[in-house]
């Protein structure tokens, strides 16, 4: 877990396990593929942060490889792996999206200076994606509604948990509110008068998290200019919210682990121990039960962290809450874009109501943002909601849930003309989830 | 009758190796890792791992060849060779091994660099015990450690091997302590300290 995902395609397959050793002996998750065509299969399931791409191969060539991946993910850094009579063919490769190249044999140092600057780059870039989604949900989505008996347990368990000072496990599919029964966990404590410290766990590779928690004294790393404070230290009287706890390194779950257990640390470089009095709430969609028993996770942590704990509902499970939150961002999102639309028709709302959410209320969110911007009139009609295409605005009581949800997917796919990434963004869900949805449900091109 | 469990580290040299060298390595993986430990030559060379092409020798044959060889008592196998290896896919490698497995092995033959009599340099058994440590390491389910000083640290180069520690980082250690429990559990113990 938290390893950095590489795929390494290459038709040899001595090239193929030797560098796939030489790399999970380095701590990456590493995947093999033996062509093209079995490359494009595996990124159907699995998000790959980098991949190593040989030039020649049997049948789909790395070229034409290339530009497949890069339309599915733009953001995967792929590096060609070529011999010296291919160097051209490779420059010709960055031209079309390619990270960088590698000449075979590599130099073990070449290798190993390269994966580490793509780990950086990247990091740069989700920590930058991170703090601005974070900043839409603290705008947009700052409170947690809800009718339902499922959302009336959990503001009960909220009130309930708020005032002791007990760790916090919160589980749940992404887009759930997690995030927002972290905060409203905080709000009712006796904490509440001192800081909320948000982490996100996932958004950063080892190296910065650990900076980012612990923080750092001038001269500790050679970026280090001036002493900073870290998060734990940021969280001092207040509440440490570790989003996506599942994704941390299993040295970053040792370090936690003596964190919890003596609530004492150091900034890196330093040698004063720094103790912060914070309360943790952790969350994650994972399953961790799982990664214990794969060994991806700490079994010592996990009770640490699982004093209580309880599970968001999706947003299918509460299907009654739908009016609610959609009347909510309607207002919220009119308001923001000063447009006159203050009702959602009710075709529109049946529509709604039929459709699985599986980006729970994130999605909703994003649904009726996109609505607010494209209707015409005061009312919200089926037409501008963007997951439903017209052709399947039939009856509502013709069509199961599954069948909404199918023609939702192939809809979005249909209007970004099939870009995954783009796609799973708008529906709210992670590539491998709407892979997994496309397979399934047997979505086609042409369909 | 009485369950034999694996318990012991064998060390291997595989070609000439000097007897003063053997015995301080052995010393360190004794000390690194706590179990037992013997040399023990288990097999004869590696010329079927050479390739002339490359007039160098693929280390991942030879660890399952040393994998195969091993008695019922080996717990890990350590192979020390003085030829130059390499994985097809890199230029060379000071040694390697199995991740979670039994078998590493190390080359003396680049760690000899910038040392003008290695036999007699304390430098030299130095690097042997650290890459040594290093290769068994990963047969412990131990990756590559970013702390510079641990024993873990992937050297790119050999000044960086002499640079870091002979010991593991409270990370490793943990996460090594981690593996022995798991080990001790099937009843494989290592010596009592």
């Amino acid at each position: 877990m938290s390893g950095t995902k590489i795929l390494i395609v290459d038709d040899e397959l001595i090239m193929r396990e030797s560098l796939a050793g030489w790399l999970e002996r380095d701590g990456h998750d590493v995947f093999t593929a033996a062509s093209g065509e079995e490359a494009l299969e595996k990124i159907k399931e699995t998000h790959f942060d980098i991949i190593l791409l040989d030039i020649r191969m049997e049948g789909m060539s790395g070229i034409e490889a290339l530009k497949h991946i890069k339309e599915d993910d733009p953001e995967v850094a792929i590096v060609m792996i070529t011999a010296y009579g291919s160097i051209s063919t490779a420059i010709e490769a960055m031209k079309g999206g390619a990270y960088d190249y590698l000449l075979k044999p590599f130099d073990p140092e070449e290798l190993g200076i390269l994966i580490e600057k793509i780990i950086k780059d990247q990091a740069r870039q989700r920590e930058n994606l991170f703090l601005r989604e974070q900043y839409k949900d603290r705008i947009r989505f700052e409170s947690l509604l809800g009718q339902s008996k499922a959302m009336q347990e959990i503001f009960d368990l909220i009130e309930d948990i708020g005032p002791t000072d007990s760790t916090v496990l919160i589980l749940g599919e992404t887009g759930t509110g997690k995030g927002l029964a972290a905060k409203a966990i905080h709000t009712y404590s006796p904490r509440s008068q001192g800081p909320f410290v948000v982490v996100n766990c996932g958004a950063f590779p080892e190296n910065l998290l650990e900076s980012e928690l612990f923080g750092y004294q001038k001269g500790a790393f050679t970026d280090a200019k001036k002493t900073k404070k870290g998060r734990l230290e940021l969280a001092h009287g207040g509440t440490l919210f570790l989003d996506e706890i599942g994704e941390i390194s299993m040295r970053m779950q040792i370090d936690l682990l003596r964190i919890l257990e003596d609530r004492v640390f150091y900034r890196l470089g330093g040698t004063q121990p720094i103790e912060a009095d914070f309360r943790v709430i952790a969350a994650t969609n994972k399953n961790l039960d799982d990664a214990i028993k794969s060994g991806a996770f700490r079994e010592d942590l996990y009770y640490r962290l699982n004093v209580i704990s309880f599970t968001m509902p999706p947003l299918r499970q509460r299907k009654e809450d739908i009016p609610l939150l959609a009347e909510h961002f309607l207002r919220r999102f009119a308001q923001e874009t000063n447009k006159h639309i203050d009702q959602i028709s009710r075709e529109a709302m049946d529509e709604m109501m039929l459709y699985d959410w599986p980006g729970n209320v994130r999605e909703l969110q994003n649904a009726i943002e996109r609505a607010v911007v494209i209707a015409k009139g005061r009312k919200i009609m089926p037409e501008d909601l963007p997951i439903f295409r017209q052709e399947h605005r039939t009856p509502p009581k013709s069509k199961s849930l599954k069948e909404v949800e199918k023609h939702h997917i192939a809809e979005i796919l249909r209007e970004t003309n099939w870009n995954i990434s783009r796609s799973a963004k708008i529906l709210g869900i992670d590539r491998a989830t709407l892979y997994n949805k496309i397979k399934r449900y047997q979505i086609e091109k042409s369909s | 009758m009485r369950q034999f469990l694996p318990n012991t580290i064998i060390i291997s040299p595989i070609g000439e190796i000097e007897d003063d060298i053997l015995k301080a390595i052995e010393k360190g993986v004794k000390d690194a890792f706590g179990y037992p430990t013997e040399i023990t030559p288990l097999i004869e060379n590696v010329d079927f791992a050479y390739d002339a092409h490359r007039d160098q020798y693929h280390s991942t044959p030879i660890l399952e060849r040393l994998s195969d060889t091993a008695p019922a008592h080996c717990l890990k196998i350590l192979g020390i060779v003085d030829v130059d290896l390499f994985i097809p896919i890199l230029t060379h490698v000071y040694g390697e091994a199995q991740l979670g497995g039994k078998a590493s092995i190390i080359s003396t033959y680049r760690l000899k660099k910038g040392i003008l009599e290695p036999f007699r340099s304390e430098k030299y058994v130095c690097r042997l015990r650290k890459e040594a440590a290093h290769e068994l390491g990963h047969t412990f389910n131990l990756k590559h450690c970013r702390e510079q000083s641990c024993i873990m640290h992937y050297c790119r180069r050999i000044e960086d091997v002499d640079h870091k520690s002979e010991r593991f980082c409270r990370y490793c250690k943990i996460l090594l302590n981690d593996e022995i429990k798991r080990l001790r559990a099937k009843g494989i113990k290592p010596l009592p300290t």
